[in-house]
């Protein structure tokens, strides 16, 4: 019992940064929280192929990465209708600096090529190390750090882009960039 | 206002400062959807598998070595993720 419960709290643990992950790779929450459910699943069905003394974290990164991607190609055009429910997730979430902030940023994010976007996230917002996003993505470690550069130069563009197109008022993303520079 | 020219940079690195504020920006989304923590979905779920690995099956909770290799193989694969947060 005793072990059950330590896989259980690991699991659980990891699930609100699992979220995070999953919800930023297909901007679309509904869909992330099936996918999450679907690695957790996964996860202890495949529990005797964790390694011990390893990350759980990273593994089950890797789990629903591997799922989204061969969901994502057979529903590839679903995947570009993100509209609306990302709201949602907000609207439980009352403390949140601006609405326009991430709305606007999620739509630069879900621009992305999907490499840059999971690299970028596991690098700069999931707190993995170069070497463990390498190996989440079956990827070299060189590849990673590129890809994070370029989806860090892509954003800065797209965020910077003059408010006539899918951005709104320039304004908006004014307040996105200075506020980044505030804290 | 000096904001937006001063982030864009056509073809160019991003200097150390935008790359921080972009880094910023992308913590606070991701750390949003962090901060609601687990909703009960999960938590059902995990605690549902719990059920059904220990108790579910009372045919097979005693005297079955397989099982028995399985939840060793677990105790030592988990050793120190009890009270983990």
């Amino acid at each position: 019992m005793t072990m059950r419960s330590s896989v259980r709290d690991a699991m659980l643990a990891a699930v609100p940064s699992l979220r995070a992950f999953a919800i930023s790779l297909c901007g679309n929450v509904d869909r992330a929280d099936d996918l999450v459910q679907e690695t957790l699943l996964r996860a202890m069905a495949n529990i005797d192929s964790f390694q011990p003394g390893t990350n759980m974290s990273a593994w089950l990164f890797t789990i629903l990465r591997n799922l989204f991607r061969s969901e994502y190609r057979k529903r590839r055009r679903e995947v570009e209708d993100t509209d609306g429910s990302y709201a949602e997730t907000l609207k439980s979430h009352p403390e949140q600096h601006s609405r326009v902030e991430f709305e606007e940023f999620r739509v630069a994010l879900g621009k992305l090529p999907q490499d840059q976007r999971e690299a970028l996230i596991l690098v700069g917002a999931s707190g993995f190390s170069y070497e463990e996003a390498a190996a989440i993505c079956e990827c070299a470690v060189g590849t990673i750090k590129s890809r994070v550069n370029r989806a860090r130069t892509r954003l800065a563009e797209l965020l910077s882009i003059d408010g006539t197109d899918d951005f709104g008022p320039d304004q908006s993303t004014r307040a996105i960039l200075s506020a980044g520079g505030q804290s | 206002m000096q904001t937006d020219a001063h982030i864009r940079k056509v073809g160019g690195r991003l200097s150390r400062e935008d790359q921080r504020r972009l880094g910023d920006i992308l913590q606070r989304v991701y750390d949003d959807v962090v901060r609601q923590g687990v909703p009960d979905r999960f938590k059902d779920l995990l605690n549902e598998l719990d059920d059904h690995d220990g108790e579910d099956e009372p045919s097979k909770a005693h005297g079955d070595p397989e099982r028995d290799d399985r939840r060793d193989h677990l105790v030592k694969a988990f050793p120190h993720n009890k009270g983990s947060s």
